[in-house]
């Protein structure tokens, strides 16, 4: 069973979001800030990472950018999920290496679409 | 909604479109019917086809019978069809081709997003020779709002996510501040939009190397699929290909169209003796 990691400073968020990836035959785990999400990859890399962008004590911006500078020989698929919906921050999230970018609000069928995308279901 | 509203409203479908509703299906004519019946104020259906009996007019009915057929389709819906399309059916059809031009019709396109779906995979075949090819892709639905909001190419938060991938909506979009996003210049000059009603001839389209025609023919009538498959098949030029949906079961439907000998899931013209070729 493939892990996601869902990065969001929103409870309601990673639970909401956590349902759909859980019904897509992921496990899931939660952290509230990028701080955090990067420890705990340090400690076991997840296959997919389902990331916020503004978030205290580490956005989700630094964190992908400390996430790909890492080399632990796996290297996750990082799909945004963000109310930053404008061209710029998208442009600079791939620059950054995002694979995909979720604007929110969103649902279920949003989040397969791009998890297809990216060829995580 | 009454029994007999529902067999009206059936009726009404079938005569517009060839749209076969079976009587388990009042929901769907519910869900379809809604944004009309909230328009004009229809506390219900029965309402709403006392309406149409009352004072006749062509063009409500025409409206209502357009909204029956409504699809819901979003992009890049017929991956796999469009994948064939780009990569086998068009290179073939440019090889026979003297004039490189190439034309293609997605029929019964509902909002349009299959015909630029289909621009955006062709637009992608740099170095190909497809790249140089002058391709023309024409839409087509029976409903008139379905077209026009083809023909704005502009689409919602929630449409440009499903099934486009980021990168393909940032090179073929531009974002609106009210969070639409709406199809680029570049794209808009090869897709062109139309309102047709598959039942009847379309000969003034001219012909087709190819055509794609998903998910309408299978929720019709079999005499309306018959008369549709005629249509479509008018169209095709001489070794075109006819492509439908990836789950569809057509073969059988008529004698107008065969499956083809040499392209996967396509179809092709069946010839018939002293048969007039489209122009």
């Amino acid at each position: 069973m493939k892990h996601c990691l869902i990065v969001d400073d929103s409870r309601v968020v990673r639970t909401v979001a956590g349902r759909i990836i859980q019904d897509l035959s992921f496990t899931v785990s939660e952290a509230s800030h990028g701080a955090e999400a990067l420890e705990m990859c340090r400690k076991e890399m997840p296959d997919a990472i389902l990331l916020d962008w503004n978030m205290p004590v580490m956005n989700g911006l630094d964190f992908l950018r400390a996430l790909r500078r890492e080399d632990r020989g796996k290297d996750p698929v990082v799909v945004f999920c963000t109310n930053e919906n404008d061209s710029e921050h998208i442009s600079e999230a791939i620059r950054a290496g995002a694979n995909e970018y979720i604007m929110k609000p969103f649902d279920a069928d949003i989040v397969e679409s791009k998890f297809a995308e990216v060829g995580l279901v | 909604m009454q029994e007999s509203t529902f067999n009206e409203l059936a009726d009404l479908a079938l005569r517009n479109s060839g749209q076969h509703f079976a009587p388990t299906k009042s929901y769907l004519m519910d869900a379809r019917l809604s944004n009309i019946s909230r328009r004009e104020s229809f506390a219900t259906m029965d309402d709403l086809e006392q309406c149409l009996k009352a004072s006749p007019n062509p063009r409500f009915e025409q409206e209502v019978a357009a909204a029956l057929t409504s699809k819901k389709t979003s992009f890049f819906s017929q991956r796999d069809v469009i994948e064939q399309i780009v990569s086998h059916a068009l290179p073939k059809r440019l090889e026979l081709s003297k004039s490189g031009k190439l034309r293609v019709w997605c029929a019964g396109v509902s909002t349009g997003q299959e015909a630029w779906s289909l621009a955006m995979r062709i637009k992608e075949q740099v170095g190909s020779p497809l790249a140089t090819a002058e391709i023309e892709i024409i839409g087509s639905d029976l409903s008139t709002d379905c077209v026009e909001t083809a023909k704005r190419g502009i689409y919602g938060h929630f449409d440009v996510q499903k099934g486009l991938s980021i990168h393909r909506l940032m090179t073929n979009f531009s974002r609106h501040d009210n969070s639409e996003w709406e199809i680029n210049d570049e794209l808009r000059g090869t897709v062109y939009f139309r309102r047709q009603n598959l039942l009847n001839p379309a000969s003034d389209l001219g012909g087709f190397d190819v055509i794609l025609c998903s998910d309408v023919v299978g929720s019709l009538a079999k005499q309306a699929q018959r008369k549709v498959l005629e249509t479509l098949s008018k169209q095709m030029l001489p070794e075109a290909y006819l492509f439908f949906g990836t789950d569809e079961a057509i073969e059988g439907l008529s004698d107008t169209i065969k499956p083809s000998r040499n392209m996967r899931g396509a179809f092709e013209k069946r010839s018939t003796s002293g048969e007039t070729a489209v122009a």
